[in-house]
């Protein structure tokens, strides 16, 4: 799912971190809070994780970057399975589980990622290994913590001490913690943690059961970002039969209702709540129900929607209404959405489900997927992602070229084209290019007359010059085209071939 | 960017100038001057207001600043058009003299950054020598700099060497190039507009340096001092012409092969050809221009003028609206030859930085709505995508046509009927009730009809929604933004 349509507009949310829900005061009782648990016990529930990480280089994408390398503390949730989190497992060629005494490690392999909601769920790569299990006890799942309750965030020193840290639930809040756009029920809990020898990915309990997953600490603020035990939940039970679906969206971007003109337009009630469709996603959930731009969402599933987009959780109050698609539901569970259409009530039933990134016109992450290329005579063409944009460095989103932001923004637009949008990237200088080196980030259309849908499709098309052993190269925008020498840029490629790259293209799925 | 980098060499000073002291002797020959020429080098004080495109309804800052002028005939006195720009008050000394005489821009020309003086009174000047006009110093040779730059207020000379002669940017309306000439004296802020004399007669006109190099001055060249003078001598300035075409180097065999063209280093690829620009409907993407005006152009798009390569919009360049050249080209495997009107793309305006214009706008229940420009975009953060492709595609893919102005919604002054509507400011307007906007007068119309819509709809490119103001609260919410944030006049639509 693309980040921006499953919510607001980033102009309109001023809330990458919706408004923390502190409305309901924290039980004035004192939590009745189980004693903490005994730190010693709770090393036979946890594993420590190291992996070795290796991007491809996007600018030269036949080669990889350095590698580099991570830790986290993982949580054994099952016989032989270890929760983390998915950055752990982002581009990820080598994970090895050691236990905390640091006497045992075993190789191990992903069973289920969730990029979106930052999870992984890991396995032993081997099954001779199977007695490094020996001696450990999973965690059982914890009952849905409430405001106010102490959580144990639970890390291991790098001698093998256990170290508990209990801390106390400041808030619940929809919020993205790894990656931007893709928002999930999280914990916000206060506690002064140290550093030791983990990374900040760590295993968080309530009375000894596994209650979420931390993913991030502010030390400034003292405050962490942790996981709901809903989605780990979720997650663990979904992932455990090894065909993991993931966690689904509707495919709608929205605006709030809190203007008072706005509403007045819509012709809603001046008391009531509602969210108005911006952008359906095409070939979404949404779209395929039946609903429209301009719609206004006033209940998901009988809960109604106030208009800033909130909806009252039996459990844990004031939530922001994503949490009934994607914390809720499980792709292919229906959701049943009560509209106002120009005034009239209506509803419609749309069946829920996650689309592969991979399927999307310009995917918003392709971890451990080898991007798509060409070089051809020196001529580098590749396939737009969002990555590749981020490429362009921090302001990226101000400093990449305008035609391929406005795919990245506007995608509707170009999606009748193909698959992926191929650009020109770059151009290496060789005696084919002569005179192409100011040619860059254009995207192409054409090939030799064949229309370019991916690069698989821009590989064929070049398989098949002119009559006369010359290419054409035509592009989006720009009215002219530009040719290559089969001849000579055949012999390019083979010099280029020697000066160690690897490989001249690659089309993947 | 080399333009980003290129500064104006006007001296800025803050603060009103000194009030003018009437002194009436003037004397026969200053007393230091060395040559009886420097007489007729002037130091020109400006004071100046800026107009204030964040807030286009104040009056601006006021500031001021030095250049140098040069008399080169009867009350004419040449400088650059940055040392007068958004002036208010002109006046003129001369080397040796305390009187200050108050001057008045005849003719200004933003794009090549000249502008022709005169003074109230020339009766004291009649006997100062007049400078003539040369012809492009050659490489290598040494030429003189007089000004008034920082560091004193006397008369300054320094010398230098002609190190290069180029096509290339004047920073002062950030969109035009013509031919330059560098030097490596030490060109200073306060010799902007002086003279740069070889063998007593003026080569060019100093007016920008470089930030990161060293001295490096750049000059204006007699050919472009010439074609203004001789722009403005039906009584007003036409602006440069423009071919309207952009080109790519064939270089490439391969290129050249799929275009039948000869291994012969000529010829250039017709990329864009600007809607309704001189050769719009004459040449077409695709087609090769071979040769302009008899000179043919090489595949790097230059031709040899005068010994010189140059490029080939500089036969353009020398030329005025209503002028033609001629093209020879190839289409489609055919050739073909035809005399080209030229005229002015005043769309192109688009790009430049204006001035001595009061900004436009128009302000509807506190939405301040602005056209877009360069002035805009160098005042205000404008990252929205479609913006800033609404701006780069103005001209060459004639969106102009369509809409003469782009209109933004610049800024939201806070009131209860748009109070949740600041999440929109930055983003270009693209329909009102349905009806595209073309230009902010338009919009002016569209938000004031005579009777009010239940709801005024505004469409914004990429918003989430449509900004909705209803039609009975806007009267009331134009007298409280008004009276509120002490907006006197709620629109100004002519610059």
């Amino acid at each position: 799912m693309r980040p921006l349509l499953i919510f607001p507009f980033l102009i309109l949310a001023a809330c990458e971190r919706h408004e923390a829900v502190v409305a309901t005061p924290a039980p004035a009782e004192p939590a009745v809070t189980a004693p903490a648990p005994d730190p010693a016990a709770t090393l036979a529930s946890v594993i420590r994780i190291s992996t070795t990480q290796q991007a491809w280089n996007e600018g030269q994408p036949w080669e990889k970057q350095p590698p580099g390398k991570r830790r986290s503390l993982g949580a054994i949730v099952a016989p032989g399975q270890v929760l983390t989190t998915a950055e752990m497992a982002a581009d990820v060629t080598y994970i090895e589980l050691e236990s905390p005494d640091g006497k045992q490690l075993a190789p191990a392999k992903v069973i289920a990622v969730d990029f979106e909601a930052n999870l992984a769920l890991l396995g032993l790569e081997s099954e001779s290994d199977a007695k490094f299990f020996d001696g450990t006890k999973p965690l059982e799942m914890a009952v849905p913590p409430k405001l106010g309750d102490t959580l144990d965030i639970v890390q291991v020193e790098e001698n093998g001490t256990p170290l508990v840290t209990p801390g106390s639930l400041l808030s619940i809040d929809v919020v993205s913690n790894f990656l931007p756009g893709q928002f999930f029920l999280t914990y916000e809990v206060k506690a002064s943690m140290q550093s030791a020898a983990n990374s900040f990915s760590l295993p968080v309990l309530h009375d000894g059961k596994l209650a979420g997953l931390l993913t991030s600490y502010d030390s400034k603020d003292q405050i962490s970002d942790v996981t709901a035990s809903d989605i780990v939940a979720r997650f663990i039970k979904e992932a455990a039969d090894g065909e993991y679906a993931g966690f689904p969206s509707l495919g709608i971007s929205i605006s709030r209702t809190d203007d008072s003109n706005f509403r007045a337009w819509l012709k809603l009630p001046e008391d009531g709540g509602g969210l108005y469709v911006s952008t359906l996603k095409v070939g979404g959930a949404a779209e395929k129900a039946g609903l429209k731009k301009g719609d206004v969402i006033v209940t998901i599933d009988g809960h109604p929607i106030d208009r800033l987009g909130y909806f009252e959780d039996a459990h844990y109050g004031r939530l922001y209404w994503s949490h009934l698609v994607r914390g809720a539901k499980s792709a292919g569970d229906t959701v049943k959405l009560d509209l106002l259409r120009d005034g009239q009530p209506t509803t419609v039933e749309a069946v829920l489900d996650r689309r592969d990134e991979q399927d999307q016109l310009v995917p918003a992450y392709t971890f451990g997927k080898a991007p798509s290329y060409l070089v051809k005579g020196g001529l580098v063409f590749q396939e737009l992602t969002r990555p590749l944009l981020e490429g362009f460095g921090e302001e990226w989103s101000s400093r990449a070229p305008l035609n391929l932001l406005d795919v990245y923004e506007n995608p509707q637009k170009y999606e009748s084209r193909g698959r992926r949008i191929v650009f020109l990237a770059g151009v290496i200088a060789t005696p084919a290019t002569v005179g192409y080196e100011p040619l860059r980030n254009l995207i192409v259309t054409k090939v030799n007359g064949k229309d370019v849908k991916d690069m698989k499709s821009l590989i064929e098309a070049f398989a098949q010059p002119g009559a006369d052993g010359m290419d054409q190269i035509e592009f989006d925008e720009e009215k002219f085209s530009v040719h290559l020498d089969e001849a000579a840029s055949d012999a390019v490629d083979a010099q280029l071939k020697q000066r160690g790259l690897s490989r001249l293209s690659r089309a993947e799925n | 960017m080399l333009a980003r980098s290129i500064l104006t060499l006007a001296l800025l000073t803050a603060g009103p100038s000194p009030a003018q002291t009437a002194a009436p002797t003037l004397p026969g020959s200053p007393a230091a001057a060395v040559s009886e020429i420097y007489r007729s080098v002037v130091r020109i004080e400006a004071a100046v207001q800026m107009p204030d495109y964040s807030t286009p309804w104040n009056s601006g800052r006021f500031t001021g600043g030095i250049g140098t002028g040069f008399v080169i005939g009867k009350n004419q006195f040449l400088t650059n058009a940055h040392v007068v720009s958004n002036s208010s008050r002109l006046l003129i000394t001369v080397h040796g003299s305390p009187r200050k005489y108050p001057a008045r821009v005849k003719f200004i020309a933003h794009d090549c950054d000249l502008a022709l003086l005169e003074v109230e009174d020339f009766s004291d000047f009649e006997k100062f020598p007049v400078f003539s006009i040369g012809d492009v110093p050659s490489l290598e040779s040494q030429v003189r700099v007089i000004g008034y730059p920082i560091g004193g207020e006397r008369l300054s000379v320094t010398r230098g060497v002609v190190s290069r002669i180029d096509f290339s940017s004047y920073s002062h309306s950030r969109a035009d190039s013509h031919l330059i000439v560098q030097i490596d004296a030490a060109i200073n802020p306060g010799n902007s507009g002086g003279p740069v004399v070889q063998d007593g007669k003026v080569v060019g006109v100093a007016f920008q340096g470089l930030r990161q190099a060293d001295n490096t001055g750049y000059i204006i060249p007699t050919p472009v001092v010439r074609r203004f003078l001789k722009d403005i001598e039906d009584g007003r300035y036409d602006h440069y012409v423009d071919l309207g075409v952009a080109t790519f180097p064939l270089f490439n065999p391969a290129m050249r092969r799929a275009l039948k063209l000869p291994d012969n280093g000529l010829g250039v690829l017709v990329t864009n050809v600007t809607p309704t620009g001189a050769c719009d409907g004459i040449l077409k993407p695709g087609d090769v221009l071979v040769s302009i005006d008899g000179f043919p152009i090489d595949s790097a798009g230059q031709i040899l003028l005068a010994g010189e390569k140059v490029d080939l919009n500089e036969v353009v360049e020398r030329k005025f609206a209503g002028d033609t050249v001629a093209l020879r080209w190839q289409s489609a495997g055919t050739w073909n030859d035809r005399d080209v009107a030229l005229k002015t793309l005043h769309p192109s305006r688009m790009y430049a930085i204006q001035y001595e214009k009061k900004p436009r706008y128009t302000v509807f229940a506190g939405l301040v709505f602005q056209p877009l420009d360069t002035n805009l975009f160098a005042t205000i953060k404008l990252d929205d995508v479609n913006v800033r492709r609404l701006y780069s595609d103005f001209v060459p893919k004639g969106i102009f046509t369509e809409r003469e102005d782009i209109v933004l919604l610049t800024r939201v002054e806070s009131d209860p009927v748009n109070s949740q509507l600041s999440g929109f400011t930055g983003l270009a307007v693209d329909k009102i009730n349905g009806t595209l906007v073309k230009s902010l007068k338009h919009a002016h119309e569209l938000l004031n009809p005579a009777t009010p819509p239940d709801f005024f709809v505004i469409e914004l490119f990429g918003a989430a929604r449509p900004v909705i103001i209803a039609g009975n609260a806007v009267a009331a919410a134009n007298e409280r933004v008004g009276k509120t944030y002490d907006i006197q006049k709620l629109s100004n639509l002519e610059e």
